[in-house]
């Protein structure tokens, strides 16, 4: 067994009344890859900011390479060998791969950058990795694969033994994640220790030696990844068996209830969604997958009116939607769950009590519609309302006077699909629903949606989870550069063609067919 | 295959308790706040010892100025004025706008009472010059909101650049065609006796104008709190494209707001001029600095109802007892101006840095 290059000792932090960390030992071996699992708010990302010096630790020991270490902020990790790359990418996009990957350790000549010592630097590296990249590419226009390999490559500029990477997958087709797990096992094989943040099994099965799985803060599980089973992963994440949810393929889908024809949106001069068609009708889920920014987002932003269309049109129970703002086209018959949920769907900083009443609030039993106490809230129904659905979507949290801020991601989302599945629409918009969080919560939000479509209901599903869409979808749409260039039956919905397809393999093969046709 | 379940939590060291009570304790909402009162104390402190002046002696005479029995009348009723300015800024700020444009609504709402309350003396002089005030500085407050939905003019722009173009205005009107004759001053003729504001006994400043200051108070907090456009308000105040999700519609709310923030200062517009003496003297609204205190205020109180009563006392208090502190401690009345300026950096900068501390945040 090799050397510890890290060890955690008896790690605790507590923010406020939440213990995030009570009493975590991890050890990282030099030469693995080790994975730390947990579902939201199990207290892995603590974990790692402590790691990383972000953020200070209660009580505990950091012990790197031999030497107990007292990091006051991220640069005193860099100094000892640690790097990190964020979920969320931290580059310059107007700057060239190599101006990013050397930021604030710059190779200078008589005071300036040394542009050529910098590409040189960028090449070498990449080649030692197989990180395939252009050291004269400008960032902005890579796509969110190879900035991830930028960050890689950040951190091993400066030297990281330790590498950290927070849910490095959620932003990558299934081409680029085996390509990752490529260099991450090269890396290691070189005598790196790769520390991989995630919740997804199947991954940890894939490409960890080792994992550490966190449960309300705590140690539950610690396995050598060739003798686990993705079955005491989920209980030891969990604290149980969770039930495969899975689509059942009920009876006939009944008329159709949202139509877009030839949709297109452009933002700023650029074309976002081109000549987009498709329908939904009742008792049908409908499947959108794609990479994320390949138009996805703008489709159900012009659907729920948001953001303005250039062309096409778009039906709503028959009805032209062109003329109606959201609040009409909600009161018609629609539900969003949004994709960016602390940023549209919640506000954090009101109660769950109040965002579970946007769009109540003028309906009774909330807001009075006649009389004279028309246009007050009646705030025993808020709080009662707010309780019922707290209690039936199972949402973890002290009351529904609790900020929805303060509740974790997976119980902040439960709020978001208990809004908006009570107001009984027709049609449903769910953009990433189960986005950051954790198995317990996806399996009923998949549940719900279900039950939801059972009963008539008719559900856009958008999702970069190919499985997801497996598990639930009837048909599945991909999309790619703004157009949907590929649709599956549910029978053909395989994990390849879908991922071929989100990488663009249909479209190219459209071109090619329309060259034919037109030669 | 180990699997341990977990182990005792340590018994934590009294430091990381008291690290951990002071952190709860620093996150607190009312600390900035207090800290930048705090913090402006301490500024004005330093700049008065500088000059070679007693510092507690100059906060002494200023609040022995305001609360001494002979001044409470007087310092009521600049409390009044305070908070109905701060209402001017405190719609808005619930729903994320700035309202800079307090002085314009002012001076409107003093033009349209004295120009209704001198062409109607009688029993309806007084609520029909405070429903035209309203409307007049209301409708004006209101333009922003189409200039910011159609033209993308943020709001606190083009209140900010309407403002002196109302204040100009007014200020011809009082030189020239409203002019009282025969006088040299700027300032149009004395209401005649059944078109002033109604007195409250034994008061010389405040007078009825002071309740209708706190019953529109009143209001605002019964709309916050309880009703589907103060929900909205808050909602949109949280988070704007949540609001816009959830159907809101932001642009007709931001009329409303706006609307109600003009018609606030038109009102106390109206009652100065409906009060002593009795006239709209040009400059007379707007160098007592209302709309800059009220604005404050409102910006201490993070545009809370319940809060802006207590923070106008502050601002209400350094007025009146700046004046005294010049007269018995030989410190100019500016130094109260500079406490406000200090006060809205210090709350300003929070914004700021509460915005870089989310954007980090947000991994």
């Amino acid at each position: 067994m090799t050397s510890a290059a890290v060890e955690l000792r008896g790690i605790s932090k507590r923010f406020d009344a939440v213990v995030a960390n009570d009493g975590v030992d991890l050890v990282l071996r030099r030469g693995t890859i080790h994975a730390v699992m947990g579902e939201n708010g199990a207290g892995k990302s603590t974990l790692m900011s402590i790691l990383f010096g972000l953020v200070r630790p209660d009580s505990g020991d950091i012990v790197v390479n031999g030497v107990e270490r007292h990091f006051r902020g991220p640069l005193d990790a860099i100094a000892a060998g640690l790097g990190m790359v964020h979920q969320h990418f931290r580059l310059f996009d107007s700057m060239t791969v190599a101006e990013n990957v050397v930021y604030g350790a710059e190779p200078t000549r008589r005071g300036s950058l040394d542009r050529k010592a910098a590409a040189a630097r960028v090449r070498e590296l990449s080649d030692r990795y197989g990180l395939e990249t252009d050291p004269d590419a400008v960032v902005g226009r890579l796509s969110a694969g190879a900035r991830q390999r930028v960050e890689i490559l950040k951190a091993l500029h400066r030297d990281a033994e330790i590498l950290i990477l927070d849910e490095p997958t959620a932003v990558l087709t299934p081409d680029e994640v085996d390509s990752l797990f490529a260099v991450l096992r090269r890396a290691a094989d070189g005598g790196a220790t790769v520390v991989l943040v995630t919740h997804k099994i199947h991954e940890v099965l894939a490409i960890s030696d080792e994992v550490t799985v966190l449960r309300d803060a705590r140690v539950t599980g610690r396995f050598r990844t060739a003798e686990a089973t993705s079955g005491a992963l989920v209980q030891a994440m969990t604290g149980r068996e969770v039930r495969e949810v899975g689509n059942p393929g009920t009876g006939e889908p009944g008329e159709v209830v949202l139509e877009v024809e030839r949709l297109g949106v452009t933002d700023r001069g650029v074309h976002r969604v081109r000549d987009v068609s498709f329908s939904v009708r009742r008792g049908e889920i409908v499947g959108v997958a794609g990479v994320s920014g390949n138009g996805q987002h703008e489709v159900v932003a012009a659907i729920l009116g948001t953001d303005p269309i250039e062309s096409g049109t778009i039906r709503l129970l028959g009805r032209d939607l062109a003329s109606l703002d959201v609040r009409r086209r909600r009161a018609l018959g629609l539900a969003v769950v949004p994709e960016d949920r602390r940023g549209e769907g919640t506000a954090v900083t009101m109660s769950t009590a109040e965002n579970l009443s946007l769009g109540h609030h003028r309906t009774p039993p909330i807001g009075a519609s006649t009389g004279w106490r028309r246009g007050f809230l009646n705030l025993r129904a808020q709080r009662d309302m707010a309780r019922r659905l707290i209690a039936d979507y199972d949402v973890r949290t002290s009351g529904e006077k609790l900020p929805v801020g303060a509740l974790s991601g997976g119980n902040a989302q439960k709020v978001v699909i208990a809004r908006e599945l009570s107001h009984d629409a027709p049609v449903l918009i769910a953009e990433q629903p189960t986005q950051g969080v954790d198995i317990g919560a996806i399996e009923s939000i998949h549940q719900r949606l279900l039950d939801y479509r059972d009963q008539g209901g008719a559900v856009l599903l958008v999702s970069h989870e190919i499985a997801e869409l497996q598990a639930l979808a009837d048909r599945v749409l991909v999309m790619f550069a703004g157009r949907i260039v590929a649709e599956y039956s549910r029978a053909d919905a395989s994990t390849e063609r879908i991922g071929a397809a989100m990488a663009g393999a249909a479209e190219h093969r459209q071109a090619g067919e329309h060259e034919e046709a037109a030669s | 295959m180990t699997v341990s379940t977990g182990t005792e939590a340590p018994p934590e060291p009294r430091s990381a308790a008291a690290r951990r009570l002071l952190g709860v304790a620093v996150r607190h909402p009312a600390v900035v706040p207090l800290g930048a009162v705090v913090l402006a104390l301490l500024i004005g402190a330093v700049i008065i010892a500088a000059a070679g002046l007693d510092p507690l002696v100059a906060y002494a005479a200023v609040l022995e100025g305001a609360l001494e029995p002979g001044s409470l009348d007087y310092t009521f009723s600049v409390w009044g004025f305070t908070c109905g300015m701060a209402l001017a800024a405190a719609i808005p700020l619930r729903m994320g706008e700035f309202n800079l444009g307090g002085n314009g609504q002012l001076v409107l709402g003093g033009l349209a009472a004295v120009v209704v309350a001198g062409a109607l003396p009688g029993p309806f002089a007084v609520p029909l010059a405070l429903l035209a005030a309203a409307v007049l500085a209301g409708g004006f407050g209101a333009i922003s909101a189409p200039l910011a939905t159609r033209f993308k003019i943020p709001i606190i722009i083009s209140t900010l650049l309407l403002s002196p173009v109302a204040v100009a205005v007014v200020s011809f009107l009082i030189r020239y065609p409203l002019a009282e004759r025969g006088s040299g001053v700027a300032q149009t003729a004395q209401l005649p006796e059944d078109a002033r504001m109604w007195r409250l006994p034994e008061l010389s400043y405040s007078n009825v104008g002071l309740l209708v200051i706190i019953a529109m108070m009143i209001v605002f907090w019964i709309v916050d709190s309880r009703t589907a456009v103060g929900y909205e308000l808050r909602v949109v105040g949280a988070n704007r494209r949540f609001g816009a999700y959830g159907g809101i519609v932001v642009g007709r709310l931001a009329l409303g707001a706006m609307a109600a923030a003009g018609a606030a200062a038109g009102i106390v517009g109206a009652i100065i001029v409906l009060s002593a003496p009795y006239r709209l003297i040009d400059g007379a609204l707007l160098s007592p600095g209302y709309t800059f205190a009220g604005f404050a205020a409102a910006l201490l109180a993070g545009g809370r109802p319940l809060l802006i009563p207590l923070t106008s006392v502050l601002f209400a208090v350094l007025q009146v007892g700046g004046a005294a502190m010049e007269r018995s401690a030989d410190v100019p009345r500016q130094l109260s101006d500079l406490l406000q300026g200090v006060v809205i950096v210090v709350l300003a900068l929070r914004t700021v840095l509460d915005a870089r501390r989310t954007g980090r945040s947000e991994h």
